[in-house]
């Protein structure tokens, strides 16, 4: 580190520090003792979550219709647009609590690890459509009466689109704690939870509210399918604007549509600006590198808040609240306890094998002492559930035929020869566009929010009218769904090039410039090279997407009609609806299987090409 | 766990016994870091493992912590064989290791409410030793506000807020700059003198031969490849310490003979073998890990200052670590560039003619000193047998693993590409992991000869 350079801007920032929190010690003596207007919204917001939280809970507990009639004026829209709101969220609360656990236990036992991590692979390559019938039907019938089922089911069938990622996030961070971090849980004994709360969570942090954006984002995307579907004879709806945007789309209903649109739109900026924007200024805090170089991110709903002196209240009242402490245990009986530990560790060591001189195992994966039996017994239940599971879909695929299985497999090539298609045209137009953002830091401040919002939005959405101009224009399906699948997956690829082009290290830039190569020999020589890695880490994603996105978008209503084009999505979208289970099941195996092999073997390879040659870390 | 406790009846706080410890490699064979090393840390003092980078000093220090269980041999703790981390022990950290989402005041707190002790108790004690280091006033700053320095005093604040007798302190100022360096190793010494209070002892790790003869007791110095005690060198002199003093002055002279007389032995000229001996019964010479511009520079240097300087002059004058310039010497000692007699470095004819030759002699005088070393020759042979005169990095990292057990056979092979690269004896191409025959390299090139110049 140079310290001479560093030492005065580091203590003018001490300062400024010090100066701040002595100011506001000061300050908040002489703030004014009364509410204020901030005061009057936040409790009018509390309000309104609690009247919200109540139209939700009625609407969860009444009656299950048969079919639920969606009205279509638009001042149903603010309820239907609460609706959808609380299932995405309760999803996501749903997705978190998954996350923790499922990736701490991934994380923390080696031998379940080595089940858990391909399951997750597997599970996140299952279309939505493969989930939703044993969902529907199981929770249906476990709530024949209410519509709690079904709303269950539309939960979790969000739950769904949102968890891998987050998940898979969170385990990548358990496992790159830095070595230096976990010696010093070692050496000052922190327990799992004092690990898990002071080391683990806060340096899984960044990462899972990044993908908790992109997670929530995904999880929109099916919400037409999540809240309208047909499975055989019955036409399942919940109130909501993705059945709004159903009917309508159905009654050919412009204006509708336009409202719906708007709807969603509205949900997902206020999204942003009220919970995740707050969430990224918070988890600020959480960053790794020491450097206080880079640019911070704030949110007004978060400065605006701290202008509120009931919640300032509140906050001193959470701080001050007894704390619950077990008997305090003097300096001197500490020495006994770390010796207990220790000893504990020996008898075990003991019972396994003939006395050792040394302790049998290392504190590697520190893990509570119940920890081993009960991740033993989930371990078992899951291989039960795993071996049961593939019993019954191996009595379900009885009735498929060879020929049937050919036809499949050769509709799930062409389905990927789309994706493909797909990821391939999104390149094209994101690399250029993204490589302008990133590297223009004027730019990416103001676009990178807008193509943020642009991203949540979920594509199918707006099929309607890509599909009306593609009819127009006389493009059939086969060639259209091209195009659907690119507009729900082209912001991975772009998120991923604005990324990449930011992070070329201004050297390299500087130097490209300096010897005064032209734009084509700074893309070849410099720009694509760099943004490879995060290219491929788009392809990999935008391509995740299309698979899924293939269900929708070779098998669409439109105007009343039903357009399908061949291929693997269509397939399973025709079988589920004609609650062809065996044919689902069929699919959607097909399906998985090609995106694990195609993941295992294509874009590994691109990973460790970027990683050898590309890697701008090495 | 105080001072006035009883004294252990070994009279040592902490002994490793017979440790030797062995890592695993991709390959699955097994690399020895420490071999038979026994050691004693008694009360009151201060003992530094001093030796060169990958000697296996901060893996010693990690055994003796409990926080890695040694392959052989047993760590005790106060005559009590350790079966887990070591209860004594806090350690400071060479990269601080302090968490950047918690304040000062959190960083420290957070090491006592994990020892469950009363909330007045934790809040005293977190003032007290905030105070002690000189951090009062920065309880509410974030590491990442801070310099390095004042980072490893907040490292010294949390391990000693624990009270532990024994303080580990893994190169604590390797990462903090000289000047603020020099005046933490005497707060250390400070805070570790007041006798009624822990640390009892310190164990400290460097690579810093004025910093271990400022601060130590007992200076054990270790040899590398595999790790082990070369000798215990006893301090006595009176504290406080003066960096400048000729007593000390003389102890740094002292280190230093012991450091090279251990890393460079003065081995008599062996008659040159007459009589064939069969090649595969020769060990082969292991290659130090020094690249070949480190190598053409040591020369360079040697040759401005007339052929000839001590091995300490180098290492001030180019601020590196010794363990670092020891391998550089050793390397161009092996091509035969220099000599080694006592502690002075001077070239030999050979280097000076590397030195005088222009470019493309240059490379050729190396060519021809590489084909001197078994390793080298025996794998320009292979290349000159092969059909393509390719050979694939696999069949060359086997020979390296075969030949020399004990060395990291990445790193030599490392090393091996850069040397035969520098000569144009060979080539490495990533592409397709292969060894080729260099340009000017041809078959028919003799060692020694001037080829014919090449561009």
């Amino acid at each position: 580190m140079d310290d001479l350079h560093e030492a005065p801007a580091g203590r003018n920032l001490i300062e400024r520090r010090v100066r701040r929190a002595w100011g506001s010690a000061v300050a908040s003596l002489h703030r004014t003792r009364h509410l204020g207007w901030v005061d009057l919204l936040v409790l009018a917001g509390l309000a309104g979550l609690l009247f919200g939280a109540q139209r939700v809970a009625h609407e969860w507990a009444g009656r299950l219709q048969p079919t639920v009639h969606i009205d279509l004026s638009p001042l149903a829209l603010p309820r239907y647009t609460l609706y959808s709101l609380s299932r995405g969220l309760l999803a996501y609360g749903l997705s978190l609590g998954f996350t923790l656990v499922y990736g701490y236990w991934a994380a923390k036992d080696a031998i379940a690890e080595r089940v858990l991590i391909p399951l997750l692979d597997i599970l996140q390559s299952i279309p939505i459509l493969g989930f939703m019938p044993g969902l529907v039907i199981a929770l249906v019938a476990a709530f024949p009466s209410r519509n709690v089922g079904l709303e269950l089911a539309a939960v979790i069938m969000m739950f769904t689109g949102q968890v891998w990622n987050m998940t898979f996030s969170y385990y990548h961070s358990l496992r790159a704690v830095p070595e230096a971090l976990q010696e010093v849980g070692s050496v000052y004994r922190y327990d799992w939870w004092q690990r898990l709360k002071w080391i683990e969570l806060p340096f899984a942090t960044i990462g899972l509210v990044w993908n908790s954006m992109m997670s929530m984002a995904g999880g929109w995307f099916f919400l037409m399918i999540n809240e309208a579907f047909v499975l055989g004879s019955r036409d399942f709806r919940l109130p909501g604007i993705g059945s709004y945007m159903s009917v309508a789309v159905a009654h050919g209903d412009l204006r509708a549509m336009a409202w719906a649109v708007l709807a969603m739109t509205l949900m997902i900026v206020g999204l942003d600006q009220f919970l995740w924007r707050p969430a990224v200024v918070w988890a600020q805090r959480f960053r790794a590198e020491e450097s206080a170089s880079e640019e911070r991110a704030t949110s007004w709903f978060l400065e605006w808040l701290s202008h509120s002196w009931v919640l300032r209240l509140a906050r001193h009242a959470w701080r001050r609240r007894p704390k619950r402490h077990a008997h305090a245990r003097s300096a001197a009986t500490a020495h006994a306890e770390g010796a207990a530990p220790a000893l504990a560790a020996g008898t075990a060591a003991v019972a396994a094998s003939p006395p050792p001189p040394v302790a049998a195992r290392q504190p590697e994966r520190p893990v509570p002492m119940w920890a081993r039996p009960v991740s033993a017994l989930a371990f078992a239940l899951l291989l039960g559930v795993l071996l049961l599971g593939a019993w019954r879909v191996a009595h379900l695929l009885r009735p498929v035929s060879g020929a049937h299985w050919l036809g499949l497999v050769g509709a799930a090539l062409t389905t990927l020869a789309r994706v493909l298609a797909s990821t391939m045209l999104g390149t094209l137009w994101t690399l250029p566009v993204g490589l302008a953002i990133g590297l223009s830091p004027r730019l990416s401040r103001v676009l990178q929010p807008v193509a943020q919002v642009a991203a949540s939005f979920p594509a199918p959405m707006m099929f309607p009218v890509v599909i009306a101009g593609l009819h127009a224009a006389g493009v059939t399906l086969g060639w259209g769904s091209i195009l659907l699948m690119l507009l729900g997956t082209q912001w991975y690829i772009l998120f991923n090039v604005i990324a990449g082009a930011s992070s070329i290290p201004a050297d390299l830039r500087e130097a490209a410039r300096g010897y005064r190569l032209s734009l084509v020999q700074r893309l070849r020589t410099l720009y694509a090279p760099a943004v490879f890695p995060y290219l491929v880490t788009g392809w990999v994603t935008a391509a995740g997407g299309a698979w899924n996105a293939s269900i929708v978008s070779e098998y669409v209503s439109f105007h009343g009609q039903v357009l399908t084009a061949p291929g693997v999505g269509s397939s399973i979208s025709i079988a589920a609806e004609h609650a062809d289970f065996p044919t689902l099941a069929a699919g959607v195996l097909v399906m998985s299987a090609i995106v694990v092999l195609f993941n295992r073997t294509v874009w590994r390879r691109c990973y460790q090409i970027a990683e050898e040659r590309f890697s701008l870390n090495r | 766990m105080t001072v006035t406790s009883a004294p252990p009846a070994s009279g040592l706080l902490c002994e490793a016994r017979g440790v030797s410890q062995e890592f695993k490699q991709p390959s699955g064979q097994a690399l020895r870091v420490l071999e038979d090393i026994s050691l004693g840390v008694h009360p009151r003092e201060v003992v530094a493992l001093l030796g060169p980078s990958g000697c296996g000093k901060s893996t010693l220090m990690r055994i003796l912590a409990g926080l890695i269980r040694p392959t052989s041999g047993e760590v005790r703790y106060r005559d009590e064989v350790l079966t887990g981390l070591n209860p004594g022990v806090a350690i400071v950290f060479q990269s601080f290791a302090l968490f950047p989402w918690m304040t000062v005041e959190q960083n420290v707190r957070n090491v006592l409410v994990a020892r469950s002790l009363a909330d007045d108790e934790i809040t005293r004690r977190v003032a007290d030793v905030l105070r002690a280091v000189g951090l009062r006033g920065f309880e509410h700053t974030y590491p990442r506000e801070l310099s390095g320095g004042m980072k490893q005093r907040v490292g010294m604040a949390r391990a000693l807020s624990v009270q532990p007798e024994l303080l580990f302190m893994d190169e604590p100022f390797s990462q903090v700059d000289a000047l603020t360096a020099e005046g933490l190793r005497a707060e250390v010494v400070d805070l570790w003198s007041t006798h009624d209070r822990n640390p009892s002892s310190i164990l400290m790790v460097s690579h810093d031969i004025k910093e271990v003869a400022y601060m130590a007791d007992r200076i054990v110095v270790m040899g590398a490849n595999p790790g082990r005690i070369r000798t215990i060198v006893e301090n006595r002199l009176p504290r406080p310490r003066d960096y400048r003093s000729p007593e000390l002055l003389q102890l740094v002279d002292q280190l230093h003979d012991i450091i090279t007389g251990s890393e460079m032995p003065d081995v008599p000229e062996a008659p040159a073998p007459t009589v064939a001996v069969p090649a595969s019964a020769q060990p082969f010479e292991p290659l130090p890990d020094a690249g070949p511009s480190e190598i053409v520079g040591l020369l360079e240097y040697l040759d401005a200052r007339g052929g000839s300087d001590e091995l300490f002059h180098i290492v001030a004058d180019t601020h590196r670590e010794f363990g670092q310039v020891i391998t550089v010497v050793k390397a161009a000692e092996m091509l035969d560039f220099v000599d080694t007699p006592k502690r002075s470095v001077l070239l030999t004819p050979n280097g000076r003619r590397f030195v005088a030759a222009a470019g493309p002699d240059r490379r050729a005088i190396w060519r021809a000193q590489l084909l001197e070393m078994r390793l080298f020759r025996q794998i320009a042979e292979v290349l000159e047998r092969q059909e393509e005169h390719k050979v694939e990095r696999d069949f060359v990292l086997e020979t390296i693993a075969m030949a020399m057990p004990q060395e990291n056979y990445e790193r030599v092979f490392h090393t091996l590409v850069v040397w035969a690269h520098r000569g144009d004896l060979f080539d490495y191409r990533e592409e397709d992991e292969t060894l080729v025959l260099g340009v000017s390299a041809t078959p028919t090139a003799a060692p020694g000869a001037t080829p014919p110049s090449s561009a």
